[in-house]
């Protein structure tokens, strides 16, 4: 995670006349807020075919004919795709990289943000770029591209040509997967899910074997057993990798190709795993319809009728948020206890370092609002991102716009 | 109106002749009697011991109607052709039967309901006809074109093998091209927060991306706050559900909505298609433990009479064409969505003409039910069985076809030609677009 203990913590109110912008401009558009709540950046038109990035009412350097995917980047800076006489590439903070393409696309970032990567596709042949360096070898199909911690990138890469509609050479599988452009020798009709271990080190995937029979690919092993249906994979630690599978109509926890839950489920996605390591989460059904979190294969007490669409660990593992919907609403639930806000939508909770403040942005008739431990502590913000915790855990940074203004303020826990 | 030939010579599907090639009695056994065992229930029990041959479903069948009334295609006789068989046998039984229920399963049968509704039981000889197909596939012996379309949905997770980048490449020119009607109009891709999530199914981007260009101005003109995701995830189409390969289908749904879910939306969107409706209203959704979508899912009909009587865009001239509409299989009887369809209709055009029957009694327009994804080796015969459905267009004297779905359109474009029926053919959302003011919505004024 970035350092964020050099980031201004003083209570003053920052502002920036956001909608200023909009006379400036002939439009804006893509709102972006740095992690540090200092700088906010959009992408804004200049004339027919111009674009460019406004940082704080600065443009960058340049004019180009199409721009998107601006994204917040490390050292609290903004990396967006941007494209000129056709041919596209990354632009960090302004800077192109030195790597021109047809066409660029599913921006990654390493966890310390310092890393960014992105699939691309120049002359029909498709491949992954990191930090400007594009792979050596191209593809003529390219899905799935993931990126670990130390910058290592994988793909699920087309192999071997196949004519159209031949369903013969497709069963024969034409798939592999290609760790920093080198196809790993294994093909399958289907790969799916590729993710790696905390090192980049280790790599598992799921995989098609045959029209009816999935499983799971540990680094250059394939598991044994074969099963109805998988979902992505985690890495426990270097040797240990978890994965839901089906059997015989019900979700199992496996890990390395046996059993490790005992219960089963009607299904069992999103593996999360507590930062220190300790605990395994998953969201789950039981009964069927019904959703709820297990956690170590304990289910919570609490179930709702929708969804959860996903959960959350606080770094210390204390804490586990999960975002659902019920009865037609969304809300939040940490640790088992239901906030009951009514929302009509949640985003992304983020907690202090013992998990004992939970602070999250929500949506309500058409506002913006910031909770924290289920008490509004903002409200009537046309927009919001997510917030973040001081490393102490006595402050809070929101960041939003209201009244046009975009408003960095720190509120006292 | 040209007749078509009353029999056309029947294709050698190299799929299913190279997967019955394979197949050995064991293993056909193996896979019927699994099938039967582990993956039916009550349900299929119920229809199997209440049917009473009484053949009411026979009149409610298009094929039926469009074969002379051949037996062969009452839905009874479809349903005893092949899974009666299959169960009564113990899955004993042979290639050349395989071949036929193959035939019938995935050729014979749009999966419409219309004959659910007419039997006074209430079996539901599409679910029987999927089961047969869920057998055709862990067989292997489902038909090349539609298996294509399903390996390009495990694959890319959208139908028609489109690719990561020539998705968005597309979106952004329409997106271009737009801004010559709306100078600031935007495709927003991957808004987080936006309100609506508005899907399409592949064949927008790969062949009629008009139609996104259309969506964009609509969207635009009626102010919404809206975006489209530049991940796998956007297509909603599930040719899955339709060869019986369930966990491809509930993969696709999983994304569909998962992509909704990281978006942070609060509703869906989707153009007019009958069957991905039907697949996140209905099917896909549940395979995943969702018994009801978990986002609200809005098809294109009930989204325009949204726009529509809320004032968010108007029609400033009404359309003068006399027009007809064909309801789809999975919106009207399925989703009971064809009042709204017709109130769009006469709010848009001048002169408004039923076919009969009509509504939820309509016949299906004979591609539906994955037989047209079974491609152009077919066509032959879906136009002859296409005949009752060519009549009724025929009947009505129009000069337009409204066709709000994908598969209707494709296959009713089909039976105009080849029927020479003297119709244009168009989406709802062509003639909004078309009528409609072209000003930016503007709350109270």
């Amino acid at each position: 995670m970035e350092e964020n203990t050099s980031w201004d913590w003083g209570t003053e109110l920052k502002e920036i006349p956001f909608d200023e912008w909009r006379t400036r401009f002939n439009w804006v558009q893509s709102p972006r807020v740095s992690r540090d709540g200092e700088r906010i950046a959009a992408i804004v038109n200049l004339d027919e075919m111009a674009f460019n990035v406004c940082v704080n009412g600065e443009v960058w350097e340049g004019e180009y004919e199409k721009i998107w995917s601006l994204t917040p980047v490390s050292g609290n800076g903004f990396a967006a795709f941007v494209a000129r006489d056709e041919e596209w590439t990354m632009a960090v903070n302004g800077q192109e990289w030195t790597q021109w393409c047809d066409f660029i696309w599913q921006m990654m970032k390493s966890p310390d943000g310092r890393t960014l990567g992105a699939a691309f596709q120049s002359d029909s042949e498709y491949g992954v770029m990191v930090n400007d360096m594009p792979w050596e070898h191209r593809y003529e199909n390219l899905t799935g591209a993931v990126m670990a911690a130390d910058g290592t990138s994988a793909a699920v890469v087309q192999v071997t040509s196949m004519p159209g509609a031949d369903v013969d050479a497709f069963k024969q599988g034409v798939f592999s997967v290609a760790r920093n452009g080198v196809p790993q020798d294994r093909r399958f009709l289907n790969i799916w899910d590729i993710s790696f271990d905390a090192s980049g080190r280790q790599i598992g995937y799921t995989v098609r074997t045959n029209r009816e029979a999935y499983t799971i690919v540990q680094n250059d092993t394939l598991w044994d057993n074969r099963f109805e249906s998988v979902w992505k994979p985690e890495f426990l630690d270097e040797n240990s990798l978890l994965a839901p599978v089906r059997v015989k109509g019900k979700w199992e926890l496996y890990k390395n190709d046996a059993p490790f839950w005992r219960n089963r489920y009607d299904q069992l996605w999103h593996l999360t795993l507590s930062p220190n390591g300790r605990d395994i989460a998953a969201i789950v059904s039981a009964p069927y319809g019904r959703w709820s979190v297990a956690v170590n294969d304990k289910v919570w007490p609490v179930s709702w009728d929708t969804m959860i669409s996903d959960i959350y660990f606080s770094e210390n593992g204390a804490t586990l948020a999960a975002v659902y919907k019920h009865k037609n609403v969304w809300d939040l639930a940490v640790n088992q206890t239901s906030w009951g806000m009514a929302a009509d939508m949640v985003f992304v909770p983020c907690f202090n370092a013992d998990g004992s403040v939970v602070a999250i942005v929500i949506q309500k008739q058409d506002q913006y609002q910031l909770v924290v431990n289920n008490r509004v502590a903002a409200s009537g913000f046309s927009f919001m991102a997510d917030p973040v915790i001081s490393p102490d855990g006595s402050m809070i940074l929101l960041k939003g716009i209201e009244n046009g203004i975009y408003k960095r303020r720190i509120i006292q826990v | 109106m040209t007749d078509a030939p009353s029999s056309v010579e029947k294709p050698t599907d190299p799929a299913i002749e190279s997967g019955l090639d394979r197949l050995t009695p064991d293993r056909i056994r193996q896979v019927i009697q699994q099938v039967l065992k582990n993956e039916t229930g009550p349900r299929f029990k119920a229809y199997v011991e209440t049917c009473m041959r009484c053949g009411l479903c026979a009149e409610a069948c298009s094929y039926f109607l469009s074969n002379d009334r051949d037996p062969q295609f009452m839905p009874a006789a479809k349903v005893k052709n092949t899974i009666w068989e299959m169960l009564k046998k113990d899955g004993d039984v042979s290639k050349d039967f395989l071949r036929r229920a193959v035939r019938i399963a995935h050729l014979e049968c749009n999966a419409c309901k219309r004959c659910a509704m007419y039997c006074p039981f209430g079996i539901d000889i599409a679910y029987l006809m999927l089961l047969v197909r869920r057998i055709c596939h862990k067989l292997e012996i489902t038909p090349q074109y539609i298996q294509d379309t399903v390996n390009s949905h495990s694959v890319t997770l959208n139908q028609m093998w489109v690719k990561d980048d020539e998705w968005i490449d597309t979106l952004q020119w329409q997106e271009e091209d737009a801004r010559d009607e709306f100078e600031d109009l935007q495709i927003p891709l991957d808004k987080v927060g936006a309100d609506i999530m508005y899907s399409v199914i592949a064949p927008e981007p790969k062949f009629q991306a008009g139609l996104l260009y259309q969506a964009a101005t609509l969207m635009h003109a009626a102010g919404m706050n809206w975006t489209m995701p530049s991940t796998p995830g956007w297509d909603n189409s599930n040719m899955a559900m339709y060869t019986g390969d369930n966990e491809i289908s509930g993969r696709i749904a999983r994304a569909f909505f998962e992509t909704a879910a990281r978006l942070r939306v609060k509703r869906i969107v989707m153009g007019e298609c009958g069957h991905a409706f039907r697949s996140v209203y209905d099917m896909g959704n549940r395979w995943n433990s969702w018994v009801m979508p978990p986002f609200e899912v809005v098809h294109a009909l009930a989204f325009y009479h949204e726009l529509l009587t809320q004032g968010r865009i108007s029609i400033k001239e009404k359309y003068k064409k006399k027009v007809t509409l064909h309801d789809p299989c999975n919106v009207s009887r399925g989703r009971g969505l064809h009042d709204k369809a017709r109130e769009v209709v006469n709010m848009v055009c001048e002169d408004f003409v039923e076919m009969t029957p009509n509504r939820e009694h309509n016949y299906c327009c004979g591609a539906g039910g994955g037989v047209i994804n079974c491609g152009p080796p077919y066509k032959a015969e879906r136009m002859v069985n296409n005949r009752v459905k060519a009549e009724q267009l025929a009947a009505t004297g129009a000069d337009v076809l409204i066709a709000p779905c994908h598969n209707c359109h494709s296959g009713l474009e089909d039976v105009i030609q080849h029927y020479d029926l003297k119709m244009e053919i168009k989406f709802l959302g062509d003639l909004i677009y078309d009528t409609m003011e072209k000003k930016i919505y503007e709350p109270g004024a």
